[in-house]
């Protein structure tokens, strides 16, 4: 009991030692969770204003160097904190719940999940805004809409090869019309075997994709071409028996899964797959 | 009389069944034998296996809430077979859920001794340890790998839809018919273990090495879960419910009992298979059906009687 108050005093001064005099930093930058937010603002002149990022944001190179703050689906909130952002740009799916939290911390937080090609446009050109980026946006938007356009011409009149893209192996799943990849394929040309699904990346029954015949089998399963080729009841397949199974190595699955302007590449590649003879 | 045409009924009953399973949809000769045969040799072994082993597992435990997935193997397998799949191995699913099942197989029966004698109970509790274990690091799995969480949940709810390679198919085929010799062992070993249930020295005294086939049967069975959960993933609910709905109809007899558990558990989980495909337009974890369906079977049931 003696040396009680002597103690806590101690403890008390340590602890007004310890706190510093901090003066309120005024936020400033961009925290990018999305890989496909900071490939556009990177395509739009700001990645000097990007302070962090995730480790999933792999494109341009240039991102290489900025700091990480977690990975896409495991975001570290303190570090977040610490940089004091102006501006939060995440994602939908994993990103959705931490988005929220953030928010309620007061921060500027603006989710980006586009599903279509006309959404991605309608985002650029929001991100154009945040970003005080307008013109180079407004640019973009034309450009891309140019792209396409002239992919979807270049295609019009030949006949369209039946397409089942595989993304997952066990269970079998692929992905429907509706669903930005499945809106690439019918734009460079294919005919996605799975038009609608209940969700737009799920579950298919082997026998659907065996009775729709596919003529091009893109494969992003992991799986081996052997393999492929073996597998029970799938021989028939032209697809299989043509040889035309493309891989990750034949088409980039960054190009055609996320919604950037490299999409246009994407498609670019698509098409070439989908009218080139035979392997 | 009256016995024989209810087995004629059964009987009439599970035909009819395959061959709805085979033919509904009208597909082609090629998907008939290519995709829907090997389907339904999943299909029907998993569920015999399931609900035969869940039978001798209820008497030798001497507890009815004893399935095949209580002593922690089921949950090795799987902690395997997905830790072969997030690495990137889809292929070698079935290897790792086996030796999964092999290691827990081991370490249970390790546990199970006690200054080297076996234990009824300590099997019960190590085995619900080992598998606690295992879900902990299925959990842990899913939670690291959250883009493989289709592969994940499909191990973990069962997944009777798995497309072979005619490599996968030539293993799974010899390892189908290892296990059915297992099952058709253990058949013969029906009425020792039933006389087995009435208690060490009883078992003994009627010169039945007690130590050995408590051994033997724990080894076959655990190689026999471990093939079905390499392959279908965990599928609940059959091993437990099936033995008992077949001794609503045959009290006593593990003979007859086991014959017919392996028969109902193998009908059922077709028909929860074809509901699972067929219910709405996504197909459904089986695991989900075959509690939806027997469940409320069993409630009635109970009612009933």
């Amino acid at each position: 009991m003696k040396y009680f108050k002597l103690v806590l005093s101690l403890l008390l001064l340590l602890l007004i030692m310890s706190c510093k005099k901090g003066v309120p930093k005024a936020p400033s930058g961009y925290v990018v969770l999305s890989p496909e937010v900071a490939e556009i603002l990177c395509a739009l002149g700001a990645e000097a204003d990007i302070v962090a990022i995730t480790e999933e944001c792999n494109f341009p190179p240039i991102l290489a160097s900025k700091p990480k703050v977690g990975s896409f689906s495991a975001i570290d909130k303190e570090a977040i904190i610490a940089l004091n952002p102006a501006i939060i740009f995440a994602s939908a799916l994993e990103q959705e719940g931490q988005a929220a939290e953030l928010k309620k911390l007061g921060y500027n937080v603006q989710v980006f999940y586009p599903k279509s090609l006309k959404s991605m446009n309608e985002e650029i050109l929001k991100l154009g805004r945040l970003t005080g980026k307008i013109n180079a946006s407004q640019n973009m938007r034309l450009q891309m809409e140019a792209a396409v356009a002239a992919i979807k011409a270049k295609c019009a009149n030949l006949p369209r090869p039946k397409v089942y893209l595989e993304i997952y192996r066990d269970p079998l799943m692929s992905v429907s019309d509706s669903s930005f990849v499945g809106e690439l394929i019918e734009a460079a040309g294919g005919d996605n075997i799975f038009p609608t699904l209940e969700r737009d990346y799920a579950r298919v029954n082997p026998e659907a994709v065996i009775n729709a015949k596919p003529d091009i089998m893109i494969c992003f399963s992991q799986d081996s071409l052997n393999n492929i080729r073996s597998r029970k009841g799938w021989q028939d397949i032209p697809a299989i028996r043509n040889k035309r199974i493309y891989f990750e190595k034949d088409i980039n699955p960054d190009l055609i899964q996320r919604a950037t302007p490299r999409c246009i590449d994407g498609m670019r590649s698509l098409q070439k797959l989908f009218f080139q003879k035979d392997k | 009389m009256r016995n024989k045409i209810t087995l004629a009924l059964w009987l009439i009953f599970s035909i009819t069944i395959v061959f709805i399973y085979l033919n509904i949809g009208s597909p082609s000769a090629n998907i008939i034998s290519q995709v829907r045969i090997p389907r339904l040799l999943l299909t029907l072994f998993t569920g015999m296996a399931l609900a035969g082993i869940g039978s001798i597992y209820q008497l030798m435990l001497a507890n009815p809430l004893a399935e095949p997935y209580i002593l922690g193997i089921s949950s090795g397998s799987a902690f395997g077979s997905i830790l072969a799949g997030v690495s990137g191995f889809i292929i070698l699913m079935p290897l790792g859920g086996f030796v999964g099942a092999g290691l827990t197989m081991l370490l249970v029966w390790k546990l199970a001794h006690q200054k080297g004698r076996f234990d009824k109970s300590r099997l019960l509790i190590s085995g619900v340890i080992a598998g606690m274990f295992f879900a902990a690091g299925i959990s842990l799995l899913m939670y690291l790998h959250l883009q493989d969480t289709a592969l994940i949940l499909g191990t973990l709810m069962g997944n009777l839809g798995r497309i072979f390679s005619s490599g996968e198919w030539l293993t799974f085929s010899i390892l189908l018919a290892v296990s059915l010799l297992i099952l058709a062992y253990l058949y013969f070993k029906s009425t020792a273990i039933d006389i087995l249930s009435n208690g060490d020295i009883y078992a003994g005294s009627l010169g039945i090495n007690v130590l050995h086939l408590r051994r033997e049967v724990f080894l076959l069975t655990s190689i026999v879960i471990g093939i079905c959960v390499a392959y279908a993933g965990i599928i609940g609910f059959v091993g437990l419910i099936i033995p008992h709905v077949v001794r609503f109809f045959i009290p006593s007899g593990q003979r007859r009992i086991y014959l017919f558990s392996l028969w109902a558990g193998a009908i059922f989980l077709l028909v929860c298979d074809m509901a699972a495909k067929h219910l709405l337009a996504i197909e459904l974890p089986v695991g989900v059906i075959t509690a939806f369906l027997g469940c409320p079977f069993f409630m009635w049931l109970l009612l009933r009687k």
